[in-house]
């Protein structure tokens, strides 16, 4: 293992390398481009043996990468915002295929209007898509994740984003450790389930009538179950073979006898960290809890972790119209009936406004002094 | 050195079983281009007709590998097919996307011309009945000049774009065109692009008497005469290289369009205008070489 600093968008691209992609298909697009750029070099060079298909469109993109995953190859692309929009029609169908194909997303705003700035908004889009949905805090997780969705994307039949927001972690630069090809190996053993072969033909696809479809949707449904299972596994499995525990679903962070939480997910779980130590030093009972994986949702966990909590803040970098924040929706919906936590909930951050410590302090002053109960959402920042 | 029916194999590798409508050009096609392609091969078929008649639940009509794509997309999927073999090294292996008119020239046609451009080793088939027929049969690009549809029911008022020209726009190593009324040139272009590396494009005139309007067991019949009159010419282009492959009797084009009830609205005038422009493409008696 060595330790070097390296952007969010090579530690995508080395943890795909390291997991020996066999076929890469992408198509450009602001701010995961570097990530796509360094896969190209990585082949060029010799370092990776993959085939790169040079599509002429996103929506192709991930078409050529089901194409080379439904005859058994490890596949991977990279893509974020309108790139992830126009993949949508393809990306709900790759997951009613099963297929394990691993996507990287440098989460960035959606337009209109036009912002090339991060945000989870695009990732959230995908929330009813069928994919798995990690979320990364850092670079390091990032290179861990993707290592980690292939082993989950492979285990549970389901295709997998990992999501890192762009420019804070796409281009930013952090100490990452990387793990020797002899450790990732043993981690990713290559087991190949081809859907086209010759030897074996079968029809994919086909029309399915009233008495097949809810059957097949039931059954994928129960992919998302497992993956309930294998996300905590194979972060334990991670754990024990490379050093790093990242916790499975949800990491928390000093919880020990919390009276408040903030509960978040991506690059704000930092800050938030730095918020959480800050208080707890004047005295303060605030924990932190990290949704890593936002899909499938981790309801029991949650419960369980906040029972007792008399208040939560949910962070959310994005806005469902007419809702609210998303992961603020979730977390409602995991404790209604089962306790009294007050929830409140803070849309904040869009398209690249700021969400560092200072104001991560002042959303949660302004969520303390809220003496009604707060039933949608609140604006931060505006 | 010209292939003979007798000669072809037996075995129907796409038939059987499949749920088209009788007489169904898409279906015919299918059948005669498998007897080229062989056991091999790798199909994708687009939303269309011949992807929903191909299967259903447990039920397929294909005796290879088939797979029922999104409607935009069966020539990416073919190409990130043909990689992922590469990649593992399998090797002689038939891979085509086989579209309708609108998985080819319209919604389709910026993945078809993405693979054709990147020269994919593969083979794009676009089976032509004119219309979209498995949403009911609206108009479309390829749509001719004149022809009522479900949404142009006094006939469509622009040319059909003419997809050929625009693949062979995109230097690959070969185009053609067929008829399924002509089984054995439509068979021998199949194989000879089965044998060619690199993206090869085949465009099929398949009627859909529905579509079309004329009697179930008339599909053939209206294939033929659609060469027969020259409006549709059956020729290849092979690298760079055009020839002519049948030289047509030069019916009138009004033997075509008049029995079709899509073309019942049709003047007398336009008509003779479609004839001119036949006149006019053949030069008459002249060889285009
Ligand atoms: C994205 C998308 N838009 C629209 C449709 C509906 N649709 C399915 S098949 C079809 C027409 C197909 O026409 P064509 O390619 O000419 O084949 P045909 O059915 O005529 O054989 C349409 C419009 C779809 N399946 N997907």
């Amino acid at each position: 293992m060595s330790t070097t600093l390296l952007t969010g968008s090579e530690a995508a691209a080395l943890g795909a390398k390291l997991a020996k992609i066999e076929v890469l298909a992408y198509y450009p697009i602001t701010p995961a481009f570097p990530a796509m750029e360094r896969l190209n070099k990585f082949i060029e060079d010799g370092e990776l043996r993959a085939r790169f298909v040079r599509v002429e469109c996103d929506h192709s993109a991930l078409a050529a990468a089901l194409g080379a995953s439904l005859v058994g190859c490890r596949t991977f692309t990279v893509t974020n915002s309108q790139g992830l929009l126009y993949m949508t029609e393809v990306a709900y169908h790759v997951a009613g295929l099963r297929q394990p194909i691993v996507m990287a997303v440098a989460n960035r705003a959606l337009s209109a209007p036009h912002s090339r700035f991060p945000e989870q908004g695009d990732a959230i889009s995908q929330g009813a898509s069928g994919w798995i949905q990690l979320f990364c805090e850092n670079n390091q997780e990032v290179l861990d994740n993707t290592l980690q969705a292939f082993k989950i994307a492979e285990k549970c039949h389901l295709p997998v984003m990992v999501n890192y927001e762009g420019y804070i972690q796409s281009h930013t630069l952090e100490e990452v450790t990387i793990p020797e090809q002899e450790q990732v190996d043993p981690f990713l053993p290559l087991v190949r389930r081809a859907t086209l072969d010759v030897e074996n033909p079968q029809a994919v696809n086909t029309v399915a009538s009233p008495e097949f479809y809810q059957d097949y949707k039931y059954r994928q449904n129960e992919g998302m179950d497992l993956a309930l299972q294998v996300i905590d596994q194979v972060a334990a499995e991670y754990a024990q073979g490379f050093g790093r525990n990242w916790s499975g679903l949800i990491e928390t962070y000093r919880m020990d006898e919390a009276e408040q939480a903030i509960v978040a997910m991506g690059s704000m779980i930092s800050e938030a960290r730095v918020v959480v130590d800050a208080l707890r030093e004047q005295g303060k009972k605030v924990g932190l809890v990290k949704v890593r994986a936002w899909r499938p949702f981790p309801f029991q966990k949650l419960r369980d972790i906040l029972e007792g909590v008399s208040l939560v803040t949910v962070l959310d970098k994005n806005i469902v119209f007419g809702l609210g924040g998303a992961l603020a929706t979730e977390v409602k919906s995991a404790l209604y009936g089962f306790n009294e936590t007050r929830i409140n909930s803070y849309v904040l951050g869009l398209g690249g406004r700021d969400t560092r410590a200072e104001e991560l302090t002042q959303v949660l002053n302004l969520s303390e002094s809220m003496t009604e109960p707060q039933n949608t959402f609140e604006w931060f920042g505006m | 050195m010209s292939l003979r029916i007798e000669d072809l194999p037996q075995a129907d590798l796409f038939g059987p079983g499949n749920a088209s409508c009788r007489g169904c050009g898409a279906a015919i096609a299918g059948r005669q281009a498998m007897k080229a392609l062989g056991s091999r091969t790798i199909v994708t078929i687009p939303a269309s007709c011949m992807a929903t008649l191909s299967g259903s639940n447990q039920k397929t009509a294909w005796q290879v590998p088939f797979y029922h794509t999104l409607f935009e997309i069966a020539p990416a999927v073919s190409s990130g097919i043909r990689a992922g073999l590469e990649a593992q090294g399998i090797k002689e292996v038939q891979v085509v996307s086989w579209a309708g008119d609108a998985g080819s020239a319209d919604i389709g046609f910026q993945s078809l011309s993405g693979a054709a451009e990147r020269n994919e080793d593969m083979i794009h088939v676009c089976y032509d009945n004119e219309m979209y027929m498995n949403t009911g049969g609206q108009m479309g690009s390829q749509t001719p000049l004149y022809a009522a549809t479900s949404n142009t029911t006094l006939g469509k008022p622009t040319k059909k774009k003419n997809m050929l020209a625009i693949m062979e726009a995109h230097g690959i190593g070969y185009v053609a065109s067929a008829s399924i009324a002509y089984p054995l040139d439509l068979i021998s272009k199949v194989r000879k692009a089965a044998a060619r590396e690199g993206f090869s494009y085949i465009h099929i005139l398949a009627p859909c008497y529905r579509g079309w309007n004329i009697p179930g067991d008339q599909t053939v019949e209206f294939a033929r005469r659609a060469v027969e009159c020259g409006l549709w010419e059956l020729f290849e282009v092979e690298d760079g290289k055009r020839t002519r492959n049948y030289e047509p009797s030069f019916i009138s084009v009004a033997d075509y369009l008049l029995p079709q009830g899509r073309f019942k609205h049709i003047t007398k005038e336009q008509v003779d205008s479609v004839q001119e422009s036949v006149n006019r493409h053949y030069g008459r008696g002249r060889s285009e070489g």
